[in-house]
């Protein structure tokens, strides 16, 4: 499996010096859906957010390290660019919609990527039926609930249909069935070689991933058996930082 | 004798939208701890915000201590009623952790002496007295949950709702946050929970109330 996503020797800080994450060496392969956990604070949406290049393009922060996209050095990429073959969902819905309604949304993405109108109305109607969302295509996104909203942010993404996947925490809002249908597209993602990334509290989530990764006061192991098994390996596991 | 909270034959729908809520008949007494589940949509913080009186009924009605919600001021509904949204973020304004719990016990004609003294009742119950000078938003995401429901809890509301209390909170957190609801609970105070999880709210709450298509099950 060929690679798609590597981070080499990353560090990452939101204040000069002051790194979050240290000396992360990882890499996510085509096909391959990789968990992430860790404590709540642990830095899992700051490593999202360098990986998919928003730290430090969009929002303030410090970069040391490596990251390949594709085998190109992220550097090099355009937020477009890096828009073209990664997305990513945020763990605050809301931070992620801003159009009237949610065809709008969901069309947003393919508009960008300058698609004829058929395919983008094409991937509309498919996400829709996929994510379950059809009856909500001519809602105002204010006026869905927390948990309609994170599935809208989820939806728009997908219709970008990228390569790399990244989801924050998606699921923090979604109930057990929405919970279930996504992982049923993240498997059949992971079938159409995408690589997906997931940052996550919901362990029931991570059973369709293929790895668990650990963050821990800053750095980054392989989770063990143990880690998700009983009191003192989730204890282990987020036991670290502020409670 | 009504309940504490009464709903009677309540509907809502947005005004351009669907119907959001059909014929909910509800009563709360005040000590009851109670749970709302459903699927995403299904109307729970509606629900929620109606109960509040921060939405209005677009067909029956809603009684708080006999008398309609919305006859009461919003200060005087706040007296009775404590409400942590689902982003803790959004009821903080004060520039330390101390000045957030005591703000609204300003308003009630205390002294600054008992003002404090409940404060630090508060920061003891709540596991926040490090933080008693810390800027608000600068708190873990555990931290501002906590924060949120001392605040609300500390001029002694008659009930409260809490929308998602546990959203983004790891295992250790959520074990933490529970432990502090169980506290809650043992001082007499009822709310009312919404949460996806169903054994949390089994742990938390003697009834369990769901919402499927906008009824009440």
């Amino acid at each position: 499996m060929s690679s798609v996503l590597v981070a080499e020797g990353l560090f990452v800080s939101w204040q000069p010096g002051d790194w979050v994450l240290r000396d992360i060496n990882f890499s996510l392969a085509a096909g391959e859906v990789v968990g992430i956990i860790g404590s709540s604070g642990c830095g899992k949406s700051t490593l999202c957010l360098a990986l998919a290049g928003i730290i430090p393009r969009q929002s303030p922060g410090q970069v040391e390290g490596k990251i390949f996209l594709e085998g190109r050095d992220l550097a090099q990429f355009s937020l477009p660019q890096i828009a073209s073959c990664l997305g990513i969902v945020f763990q605050d819905p809301e931070t992620q919609l801003f159009l009237p309604r949610v065809r709008n949304e969901l069309a947003f993405g393919p508009e960008n990527l300058c698609l004829p109108r058929e395919e983008i109305a094409a991937r509309i109607q498919r996400i829709a039926e996929e994510m379950g969302c059809r009856e909500l295509l001519a809602a105002n996104p204010n006026e869905l609930s927390g948990g309609q909203q994170q599935l809208i942010a989820l939806a728009a993404v997908l219709a970008l249909e990228p390569k790399v996947l990244i989801l924050d925490e998606v699921t923090a809002q979604l109930d057990p069935r929405t919970c279930q249908r996504l992982q049923a597209i993240v498997l059949d993602l992971r079938q159409r070689g995408v690589a997906v990334l997931m940052a996550e509290h919901n362990l029931q989530m991570l059973a369709c991933a293929d790895r668990i990764l650990v963050l821990r006061e800053g750095r980054m192991e392989e989770a063990a058996a143990s880690d998700l098994d009983g009191e003192e390996g989730l204890s282990r596991v987020y036991g670290g930082g502020r409670v | 004798m009504t309940a504490y909270i009464n709903l009677e034959q309540v509907n809502f729908r947005w005004p351009q939208g669907g119907q959001v809520l059909s014929e909910i008949n509800l009563s709360i007494e005040k000590n009851q701890t109670i749970a709302l589940m459903g699927a995403n949509g299904s109307g729970k913080t509606t629900l929620s915000k109606l109960i509040l009186g921060l939405l209005k009924p677009t067909g029956g009605r809603v009684l708080l201590a006999g008398r309609p919600v919305e006859s009461y001021s919003l200060a005087a509904r706040g007296r009775l009623l404590g409400y942590v949204f689902q982003n803790p973020e959004r009821q903080f304004f004060a520039p330390d952790v101390a000045e957030e719990i005591g703000f609204a016990l300003k308003y009630r004609n205390l002294s600054p002496e008992k003002i404090q003294e409940r404060v630090a009742e508060m920061l003891a119950l709540f596991e926040l007295e490090q933080y008693a000078a810390t800027f608000p938003f600068n708190l873990s995401q555990g931290e501002k949950q906590r924060l949120a429901l001392a605040a609300i809890l500390a001029p002694r509301p008659d009930f409260i709702i809490m929308d998602e209390p546990f959203l983004g909170l790891d295992w250790l957190r959520k074990q933490r946050l529970q432990a502090i609801l169980e506290r809650v609970r043992n001082e007499g105070v009822g709310y009312l929970l919404i949460s996806h999880d169903q054994a949390l709210c089994a742990r938390l709450c003697s009834q369990t109330l769901t919402l499927e298509g906008g009824r009440l099950l």
